[in-house]
């Protein structure tokens, strides 16, 4: 059948109203004479009493569903509890006092409140008397104490100093409460991202004084993905601060340790098309050298979670490097690695530094270089014809290719050489050692090639706009 | 009782031996009887006997040492099954093949002790169908192709066949095992 038929198409045009008026009615009949057949009616009684029996037996009254929910709601939510207790303690104190020093309460509500008494009338009655002994109560709980009325009573001075102590271990504790939840609530940050909209996303780990540039750049680039996750616990105000202002860019930030799998995961890294670890200068003072044993782990814990993520790491020490060739980081950055080229070409050929300055450093929006896919009609074609296409129709300057190859897959090298056997038992055993048999694909590039040079699907032109 | 010359020559090794010569190889060769589970050579074990199989099934296997859950183990790997077509085995083996299956009219195993003193065997052999099979002793060999040197070149040059075969194999190996090894370093 053709899932893409319109209703309108399954309906036939020539059934009159008549014929299907016949039809229904035949079926009533049908069915009527089947409900009256003595096996339907013994199935139907069972089934209403299996229906009782199990509303009986399994459901719960719903008073008692009520009950439990919120007795599992006050155990579990300290603020609730802290201010059940305060709340008890002031209607105890409230009905204490009233019943000890009622007469003075009662002067007292005639005195300041006046004639207007909202029980009473003229005369305050005991409701109008409970009313004021609650403002006390209220008073000396948030230890306002504004002292309009106290008890005069020793009985009413004693219950009250018992009062004013269990007041200060409960007042202690749901200030106690309070704080944490705010501060859950802070260290959880945005922790409800909407799955569905992160595919193929930017996940940044770490935070330094990089990130802004980075995100300037990729925002600049319409091309780029917009949707980036920043992972890291630098204050929120701080974060804040520097990620706004983009145009293009949708920033979420998740507080917490980005070394965590669990944290990771929030991050939806299984899905993101790049992930960025950076040196991380959370938490640290100006003289602090970020920990670089944090980027090799986290480099480790995202190939765990999806070993074809795309890693890129930046570090600043070198000697980090073998650690994360080792957790087969995709791209490892090294700053100040073209820095002693850059200074000798300031001496040999000084405008190649300007060059590279004018071109990275001020990348404009939609200018500069970048990659750009190829158009598949382009396919198999030469470098100078690639050159023309992009120099007449968009006047841009083709200055190489980006070539995606494939990663190094050992099943493949062994082929059908050697013995089944062996190339069974190197398999079984590297798996079994968690070794994977292929390695990532991995980017090159080629500059400048000869006119003749082919083109295939793996490549991507790197342009001058 | 002995096997026949067409029995013989059914085995690839002496396929190109006149029937006049197959008949002095089978008249020194007794065919005997075995069954399912009988080991006919041991890996490690130095022997100057080929084996030749007329009917049934045998499954070549050797010693591996691997990783298991609860450390290095050795256990008994299986490389190959033979089997005769001409007759076929008189029953289905005791265990379905893990491996490959080489049919053949009948065949003949440990050949290189046709070369060698005291050649080492490199696998174990053992049957897993009742096995009927003939010993050729290296001795009862040489003095035929003593008697009759036109035998020893086509029979020794199936043997120097598997030889080239069994070396290029171990070369893949080898090739096989160094890659293995570099890409587990670099992981």
């Amino acid at each position: 059948m053709n899932d893409n038929a319109s209703p309108d198409q399954f309906q036939d045009p020539d059934v009159s109203t008549t014929e299907l008026d016949e039809v229904i009615h035949a079926n009533k009949e049908l069915y009527d004479k089947l409900n009256k057949l003595p096996e339907i009616e013994a199935l139907e009684a069972i089934a209403i009493e299996e229906e009782e029996d199990h509303d009986k037996g399994h459901k719960p009254h719903p008073f008692l569903v009520s009950v439990e929910k919120l007795k599992d709601f006050y155990t579990e939510n300290e603020l609730i509890r802290y201010a059940s207790w305060s709340i008890l303690l002031i209607l105890i104190s409230t009905t204490a006092l009233t019943m000890i020093e009622y007469d003075m309460f009662k002067e007292s509500v005639s005195g300041q409140v006046g004639k207007t008494f909202i029980f009473g009338g003229d005369e305050p009655n005991w409701l109008d008397t409970f009313f004021h002994t609650f403002w006390w109560s209220i008073v000396t709980f948030t230890t306002v104490g504004y002292g309009d009325v106290s008890p005069v009573t020793h009985l009413g001075k004693f219950l009250t100093i018992i009062i004013m102590l269990l007041n200060f271990g409960v007042v202690t504790l749901l200030g106690g409460a309070v704080a944490s939840v705010l501060v859950a609530k802070r260290l959880t940050g945005d922790d409800t991202l909407d799955e569905s909209k992160f595919n193929g996303h930017l996940v940044i780990a770490g935070w330094n004084s990089y990130v802004p540039s980075i995100l300037k750049l990729i925002d600049a680039n319409l091309d780029a993905t917009d949707i980036i996750i920043l992972v890291n616990e630098t204050d929120r105000d701080i974060i804040q601060r520097a990620t706004t202002g983009y145009e293009r860019l949708d920033i979420h930030h998740i507080p917490e340790n980005f070394t965590h799998e669990s944290v990771l995961r929030k991050a939806f890294l299984e899905k993101a098309g790049t992930f960025m670890i950076l040196p991380d200068n959370s938490g640290l003072l100006p003289h602090e050298e970020p920990d670089e044993d944090k980027t090799v782990l986290t480099c480790l814990t995202a190939k765990s979670i999806s070993e074809s993520c795309n890693v890129i790491a930046h570090v600043l020490d070198t000697e980090t490097v073998s650690h994360l060739e080792r957790a087969n980081a995709n791209e490892i950055v090294i700053p100040d690695d073209h820095v002693p080229h850059l200074l000798a070409k300031h001496v040999t050929d000084p405008g190649v530094p300007q060059f590279f300055d004018n071109l990275i450093l001020q990348e404009e929006k939609d200018k500069g270089l970048q990659e750009v896919k190829i158009p598949r009609s382009l396919n198999k074609q030469s470098h100078n014809k690639i050159s023309a296409f992009y120099k007449f129709k968009y006047n841009w300057l083709l200055v190489g290719y980006a070539i995606r190859k494939a990663g190094f897959s050992l099943d493949d090298q062994m082929g059908e050489s050697g013995s089944p056997l062996i190339r069974s038992m190197i398999k079984e055993q590297l798996e079994g050692a968690g070794v994977n048999l292929t390695s990532d694909e991995h980017v090159v590039v080629e500059i400048n090639p000869p006119d003749d040079y082919k083109v295939d699907e793996k490549h991507s032109a790197l342009v001058l706009r | 009782m002995n096997p026949t010359a067409e029995q013989i020559q059914k085995i690839n090794h002496f396929s190109k031996v006149p029937k006049g010569m197959c008949e002095k190889i089978a008249s020194v060769v007794e065919i005997q009887e075995c069954q399912p589970k009988d080991q006919l050579l041991t890996e490690g074990d130095t022997g100057d006997t080929m084996v030749l199989v007329f009917q049934g099934q045998v499954e070549v296997s050797k010693n591996m040492m691997v990783k298991t859950a609860s450390g290095i183990t050795t256990s008994r790997k299986p490389i190959i099954r033979l089997e005769t077509t001409d007759p076929p085995p008189a029953s289905d083996p005791i265990t379905e093949p893990t491996v490959f299956v080489v049919e053949a009219p009948a065949f003949g195993i440990g050949e290189f002790s046709l070369v060698l003193d005291d050649a080492i065997r490199t696998a174990h052999v053992h049957a897993m169908t009742p096995v009927k099979y003939g010993i050729l002793t290296l001795e009862d060999f040489s003095n035929i192709v003593k008697d009759n040197p036109e035998i020893g070149g086509s029979v020794y040059f199936e043997v120097a066949k598997s030889a080239v075969q069994n070396l290029a194999t171990a070369s893949g190996d080898i090739s096989n095992l160094t890659q293995a090894f570099f890409f587990a370093l670099t992981r």
